[in-house]
Formats: C-alpha cells, structure tokens, sequence
C-alpha cells in the first residue's frame, strides 16, 4: 500500500472539535479526525449515528454547532465555489443524477460551469470519466430513470469525478446492490484511489468495503469517533465494535480480505 | 500531488521552441488545457520524429492525460515521462476509448413540428379516453363505498372535508367579497347615467348566487385542492405507495380517489354557499359605500330581486365542479411516472385542466337553464 508510506505529510482533511446537535439531541460529540492524502478512510457506525450528518459536516453542506473542518489546509466553508468543485467530489447515496439531464451532460455541467474547456473536448473527456467508472460512452445517451441500480452509482461516480477532485466522498457506494456489482465498485475505488491518487472517505454499511479496500477505519460510536486500522479496532473492547467486527456478516468480509491481500 | 492544485492559480506552459522538439513545462490540467492546445497549434513540433518532452511537467490530471494520450496517438514520441505521470496516462491510455460520445438524433425543425403536433391529437385523444375510464371507475367505487359501510372511511373523508373545505374559508370569503365590490363598482358606473343605479343591487345578487359564487369556489378549489390531489397521489406513487398498496390487496382506488372525491363533493357546496354569503355581504358593503342604502333596506332589496332559484342554481352546480375537480386531480396523480419532475408536470395539468373543465361546465349549465326557462 503506497499511500501508507506518506504518513507524516500534512493532512488533506482535518476535522477538530465537531459537535453537531439536533434539538436536544446530541449526535457528535467533539470528533476529530485526520485523513492523509491518498488514503482510503471508512466510516462506519450503526443506523442513525450519525453517519450521512458527518459526511455533510465534511463536505462542508452542514455547518456544525461547533468545531472546524480544513479541507487542504483551508476551512470548508471559506473555499469558493469552483475551487470546492476541484477539491471534493461526493457521490450521494441515491446518485443525486439530474434527472432532466442525459448521463454525459450530467458528467460535463460541473466541466461547463467552472472551467474554459471547449464543448468537444468536454464531451471526450466525459466519454473518457464513463469509460474509467466502467460504462461504455453510448450510455452517456441514456438519462437516469433508464439506468439501474449499479448504473446509477457508476454514473454519479463519473461525475464526482468529474474535475478530478483530489478527495471523493463515497455515501454508501454499495448500498442496494448485488453482492458482484458491489465489489465491482469495491475495484474500482480501490483502482482509482491507486491510479489518481486520490484520497477516498467512504461512509459505508457493508462489512466487505470497510475488510476489503479501507486503509483505516473510523467507527462512529455513541457520539464517539474511534479511527484506526482494521487490524487494531479488530482488538477493541468496545462492545458495539467488536460486535460489528466479530459478527456473523463480518466474518464472509475477513475471507474476502484475505483474498484480496493474499497476494500483495 | 500529481494534479492541478486548485488553490493555485492557472500555471501556464511553457514551450521551448526547438525545432522537432518540444518541452512542456508547468501544469497540465482541464483547466490549462485549452491554452496548452492553442499554444501547442502555434508551435507545433516539426520534422518526422516529433517529440514532446515532459520532464519539466509539474501537474497531471485526466483530462491533460487525455489529451497527450491523443497526441500520442498521432504519431507523437512523449520523452522524460515521470513516475508518477506515467500511471495515470497508462490508466487513460488504457482505456477503450475509440467509441466517442455519440450524438442525439437530430430531427430537422418541420418535421419535430409535424410530430409534435401528431403526438399533441394522440394525447388528446387518449387524455379523454382515461378521463372516461377514470370517472367510469371511480363511480363504480363510489357506489360499492355507499352500499358497503366498511368501505366508506369516514375518518379520511372528514379529514378532507376539512382540507379542502374549512381551510380554504378565509381565502373564499376574501375573493367573493372582492368580486362583489368589482361587480358593483362596475354596475353603478354604468347604471347610473340612466339613474338605474339602485338595479346594482339585483346585478350584484343574482350574479353572485347563480354564477359568481360557485365559479370563483370553484376556480379556487381546483387551484387548491386539484393540484394538492395530484400532488399528494403522484409522490406517493414515485415513492411506490400506491404498489404497496396493491400488494396489500387495498385498492388505490377506494382509498385514495373516493374519500377525496366525497369529501370535495360534501365540502364544495358548503363552501360555495358561504361564497355566496360574503359575496351578498361584499354588496351590503358597496351599496352602503356608494348608494347610501342601509343594511336593513339592502336585505329587503336582495329578497325581492333574487329568488329561491337563483341560490340553487348555484349550488346545484356545485357538487357537478366538485366531482369533475377531484376526478381530475386524482387522476394526474396516478398517472405521475418515476423521477419528480413528472410530479410538477402532472400537477400542472391536473389544475389547468380542472379550471378549464369547470369553465366548460359552467356554459353547459347555463345554456342548459336557459333552455329550461329557470
């Protein structure tokens, strides 16, 4: 893993003191945390911890009750529109595609908004964005309502990535997808990540992703945010992790995971 | 980092000019791209071995390695390709990229025309034909909801008598009054010149009670209520409710279109009764204004001008819009088809169809009265 060996350089996302309150409800509790560049980081946590609130918080969509998040070196909120676009790129959990906009269009509006680029080579570079997210250029045709479920997510991904942000967001990649489609994506997170070296956060349910291609994990427990790498939360005594680690859904993932490094 | 940094403002590239040669220097990213291409079509590298050198490459994204990947393509030798460069236009270069994004078919402006118009007398023709089996069906549910007491839900029907009907009272007593103050505004200025303006009275009644009254509640019903059928229907069904509820053996139809259309049908006569209220109060009040005719003298006035017809001719009308409304609304709804945007759009059909029904019933009506002598 080459991204490991950048450990001491400075982080590309940092989060210091984040509280984020609902009402009287307390969801975040001072969580800090700090990605390096190039680093494939999950988030993990039960249903309704918390998850989606810090990936806003991240992205810079929700602004917390207190706390700062620096996105490389800058707080989120002071980054300017067309700059935010080239730094972060999210891929929501539903796609968030336009739904009056065909695929390709979709991948050329953030193209079209922020830079000078003419209209013809947008629309190879867009054909190039499909062909990384392994779709083929004729789908760019196709507007979101015909695509499926494993489509969708592909296509949100071209357009995440769209102005090459140096950290991608990933809400749930695999959600409600089949077991082969979701570690089709699970690859080609992986590839991206070793190819354009950019830094992936992922908020994630599925056992398989957070085993299989995560150099870190963070657990979001009880307003808490526990990271580290898998190896050493595998040992916590926190009851929901090692819960969530030790389960019975884990233990297909720990095969998986030892494919996966199995050679490497 | 390997890519354009986005703090940084646009580097520009540099071109040493040496012949078949070519040194780029700086950072190739999407947004340099475009002078880089232009620079490069000044300059391009001469002789048969062209070469660009790319040692002195800062910044590499996709886009830039697109385009060298294109260049290389060409015919174009890429030296002194760092390490970290060499990844990312492997990964691209890598790629099948020989099917380009293919265009849309372009229909020429006539014959989009011809089609359109083609398509607009097919909608029509099957817009009709739903609304026929739309009504055709909600009949037969309203009938099996009146003879079989458990299918007849009271609690949602009073519910949307109270939406449809107590809700929309502040907004129908303010517009019938307005209307009535309009009409005899109008009545006085044009009466007066024959000293007929005390007749303002009997114009400004029996319009209200035949006519005014129910079509503004109407009008005012569909825009409300009309639209917020289609609306709560057609997310519902986005969201696949209605098939949950098929799947549950609960017929959409019963508990969806046959409240509604009771409780509009109970709430719009109601409503358009009190219309009719404030519209002779909106009277009282001009007359008092402009005529100088007391209350008591005004009631008296009103009773001898307008008869018990002219109240029910308005209220018969009423529970005919209501119907042709609800059915309208709850049919838009139904028809709503995945994404959102067709939510908007049915809404949208279900109110300007709604109001131009009611209109179109409305002269029916009166013709239909006139041949009637009432």
């Amino acid at each position: 893993m080459t991204a490991r060996t950048r450990d001491r350089e400075e982080p590309i996302l940092s989060a210091r003191g984040i509280v984020n309150r609902f009402g009287r409800q307390e969801v975040h509790d001072r969580i800090g945390l700090d990605i390096q560049p190039g680093e494939i980081v999950g988030i993990a946590g039960g249903s309704g911890s918390g998850k989606s609130v810090l990936l806003k918080t991240l992205t810079g969509l929700h602004r917390p009750n207190a706390g700062e998040v620096r996105v490389d070196g800058r707080k989120v909120d002071a980054i300017g529109p067309a700059d935010k676009a080239s730094l972060i790129g999210v891929l929501f959990q539903q796609g968030a595609l336009f739904s009056s906009l065909s695929v390709a269009q979709n991948i050329m509006l953030p193209m079209r908004e922020h830079t000078a680029l003419p209209a013809e080579d947008q629309e190879r570079v867009a054909a190039m964005k499909l062909e990384l997210a392994g779709m083929s250029a004729e789908t760019g045709l196709k507007f979101p309502s015909q695509l499926s479920g494993g489509m969708v997510k592909r296509a949100a991904l071209a357009r995440a990535l769209a102005l090459d942000p140096r950290i991608l967001f990933l809400d749930e990649p695999t959600s409600d997808l089949d077991p082969l489609t979701a570690s089709g994506i699970d690859a080609l997170i992986q590839k991206l990540n070793q190819s354009l070296g950019v830094t992936v956060v992922i908020v994630t349910h599925d056992p398989t992703t957070l085993f299989t291609i995560c150099h870190r994990v963070a657990m979001l427990v009880d307003r808490k945010l526990t990271i580290d790498t898998l190896d050493k939360l595998m040992r916590s005594d926190q009851p929901w992790i090692r819960e969530f680690l030790h389960g019975r859904r884990a233990q297909g993932a720990m095969t998986a995971r030892k494919q996966n490094h199995g050679n490497g | 980092m390997p890519r354009a940094s986005s703090a940084s403002p646009p580097p520009a590239i540099a071109i040493d000019d040496a012949g078949a040669r070519v040194a780029v220097k700086g950072a190739l990213g999407i947004r340099t791209l475009p002078d880089f291409e232009a620079s490069l079509k000044q300059h391009p590298p001469k002789g048969k071995s062209r070469t660009l050198d790319l040692s002195g490459l800062t910044e590499l994204d996709t886009p830039g390695a697109l385009f060298l990947c294109a260049l290389r393509e060409l015919g174009m030798t890429l030296t002194g390709v760092r390490a970290e460069h060499r990844a990312l236009l492997d990964l691209v270069g890598g790629l099948d990229l020989k099917a380009a994004l293919p265009k849309p078919d372009r229909v020429p402006h006539w014959r989009r025309l011809v089609i359109e118009l083609g398509k607009g007398a097919d909608d029509a023709w099957h817009d009709t034909y739903d609304i026929l089996v739309f009504i055709g069906r909600a009949i037969n549910a309203i009938g099996t909801a009146l003879t079989h007491w458990r299918a007849l839900r009271l609690p949602s029907i009073s519910r949307h008598i109270e939406e449809t009907g107590i809700r929309a009272l502040p907004i129908i007593a303010l517009m019938a009054i307005m209307i009535a103050v309009v009409i005899g505004y109008q009545s006085v200025a044009q009466l007066r010149p024959y000293g007929a303006e005390d007749f303002t009275i009997n114009l400004v009644a029996v319009s209200v009670l035949r006519e005014m009254g129910v079509l503004i509640t109407a009008i005012m019903v569909a825009g409300r209520s009309g639209s917020a059928f289609a609306a709560e229907i057609g997310v519902m069904k986005v969201r696949e409710e209605i098939d949950a509820l098929k799947v549950m053996g609960i017929e959409p139809m019963e508990v969806l279109v046959v409240p509604r259309l009771i409780g509009l049908i109970i709430a719009l006569p109601l409503l358009t009764f009190f219309a009719d209220v404030m519209g002779l109060l909106g009277g009282a009040m001009i007359s008092r204004a402009l005529l100088d005719v007391s209350l008591t003298q005004y009631l008296d006035h009103v009773r001898h001008a307008a008869v018990v017809n002219d109240l029910l001719v308005g209220l018969i009308k009423a529970p005919v819009f209501a119907f042709f409304v609800g059915i309208i609304g709850c049919m838009h709804g139904l028809r709503v088809t995945g994404s959102a945007g067709s939510v908007g759009d049915e809404t949208t059909r279900a109110v300007v169809k709604g109001i131009f029904l009611v209109i179109v019933l409305d002269a029916l009506f009166s013709v239909l009265f006139e041949k009637m002598g009432i």
